[in-house]
């Protein structure tokens, strides 16, 4: 089947931005977790992220775009197509966990859908990765229902995140221009479907908690990350993340 | 805060925790709870490397429940080998026997059942430490009226030549397990050699760096 290139890159492109920019918003917490097994636990799930945006940006490469170093560290913020959830400062652990919880369920939907995609590689990543969302959603689950019915504290903790990120979780289902174009060449069901199961499987482990999920229908969502709009958090991450890349390209492990 | 915790551990748990202390005193009951290690609660995590291979304990997580515990336990106990399987118990629920060494088995301290299983049966999981300093290791299942009377059937049943140096028996019903629609959770482990420091072949690069100094 003849696949319609730009749609197609377009939309791995903003899948890989999320993951390269969470897994490094996250890993900013190794050495900081709430505790050590926790510590180690989000550490390895934000280097699960930076693989799977690797593994992104090398199908990417292989339909003619730069090599994933190059394209990871070398663009301006204006460049990015990461949502603008991914990107905001990591706060306390309430809100990195919301975060976590909101994102991680989208994207195990997203890459669930995609292992129909009709672009090869792409679905033979998702297929792959499968175990790793598996525990993200687990982990992320767990955690909100521990702490969304501990205490009078803990559940509102929650609850203000809560209301903080849904609009930028919201965000994430930006749709795209060529929206119309993916669907039909059978490269993803689309941000519209996307958000509705996202919708309904977040809803299943908000009800087991003490907390209240807005009105979603009535939430403004923050668009603009896809098209390169960001908040000003953005630009310091990507000089953090290319400090070493900018010095000597050639560095190694 | 540090030496009052450590004060309330000693007076509490010595006389059970120490091996070495146990040793000193063989003779006193034949089964004793495992202490707990930390005021937030500990859980022993059990960890299976190939489908056909026996489960043994990995070490302790410290996590408020068993599912958290579980969901630690993962990331602490593979991150750096292969798993297929994995499983928590809380450590209060793990009843040990005594220690012994030497040609000294363990089984020699076990006295026969004062009464056998009645009615009320349940399955209880058996391991074995086979060697002083490794991991204790799965050896089978029991159906009996409780850990005390299991421990005593297992001398008949599970017993070779080898001496076994200390057994744990957990009620299989304080097990929580992985489950078999979560096994895709270990699928890309072998591909994670980057967490391993032998995947970075770092020798001849410091050999040069140390030349140019």
């Amino acid at each position: 089947m003849m696949t319609n290139t730009e749609a197609l890159k377009e939309l791995i492109y903003k899948m890989a931005d999320d993951q390269l920019i969470l897994g490094h918003r996250n890993s900013e917490w190794t050495g900081f977790g709430p505790l050590l097994e926790e510590d180690i636990a989000f550490s390895s799930m934000a280097q699960d992220k930076v693989g799977q945006s690797y593994a992104l940006y090398q199908i990417l490469n292989d339909l003619g775009e730069g090599d994933p170093d190059t394209v990871a560290f070398m663009r301006n913020a204006d460049q990015f197509h990461n949502s603008q959830l991914v990107e905001l400062p990591n706060g306390e652990y309430d809100f990195s966990l919301v975060r976590h919880f909101l994102f991680d369920t989208a994207e195990a939907i997203r890459f669930q859908m995609l292992t129909n995609c009709s672009h090869e590689p792409l679905a033979q990543l998702a297929n792959k990765i499968k175990g790793e969302l598996r525990y993200h959603t687990m982990h992320a689950d767990i955690w909100i229902k521990q702490l969304g019915r501990a205490t009078e504290e803990s559940v509102s903790k929650l609850q203000d995140s809560l209301d903080r990120l849904i609009p930028y979780a919201i965000g994430v289902f930006e749709p795209s221009p060529m929206e119309d174009q993916i669907i039909e060449d059978k490269i993803f069901e689309g941000e519209g479907k996307l958000r509705q199961q996202w919708e309904e499987a977040i809803l299943v482990v908000i009800s087991k908690t003490s907390l209240n999920l807005p009105d979603l229908s009535l939430v403004k969502p923050v668009y603009g990350g896809r098209v390169g709009q960001h908040t000003e958090h953005l630009q310091p991450l990507l000089d953090e993340m290319s400090e070493v890349f900018k010095i000597d390209p050639t560095a190694d492990w | 805060m540090a030496s009052l915790r450590c004060h309330f551990y000693l007076i509490t748990y010595m006389e059970s925790l120490d091996p070495r202390v146990n040793r000193l005193n063989l003779s006193t009951t034949e089964l004793t709870s495992k202490a707990p290690l930390d005021q937030l609660g500990t859980y022993e995590v059990f960890s299976q490397l190939k489908e056909d291979k026996p489960y043994f304990h990995v070490g302790p997580v410290h996590a408020p429940n068993c599912e958290m515990a579980f969901l630690f336990a993962k990331e602490q106990f593979s991150r750096r080998q292969t798993c297929t399987g994995l499983f928590v118990v809380e450590t209060r629920n793990i009843k040990v026997s005594v220690f012994t060494e030497g040609e000294d088995t363990v089984y020699n301290y076990i006295s026969n059942p004062g009464e056998l299983a009645n009615g009320n049966t349940e399955s209880f999981e058996l391991f074995h430490l086979k060697k002083r300093g490794k991991q204790h290791e799965y050896i089978g299942t029991i159906e009996a009226s409780s850990a005390e009377v299991a421990l005593s059937m297992v001398k008949s049943e599970f017993i070779n030549d080898k001496p076994v140096y200390n057994i744990w028996i957990i009620k299989t019903s304080d097990i929580e397990s992985s489950q078999d629609e979560d096994k895709i959770i270990w699928d890309t482990l072998p591909d994670k050699k980057f967490r391993d420091a032998i995947a970075y072949k770092a020798a001849d690069k410091i050999k040069e760096f140390k030349e140019r100094q």
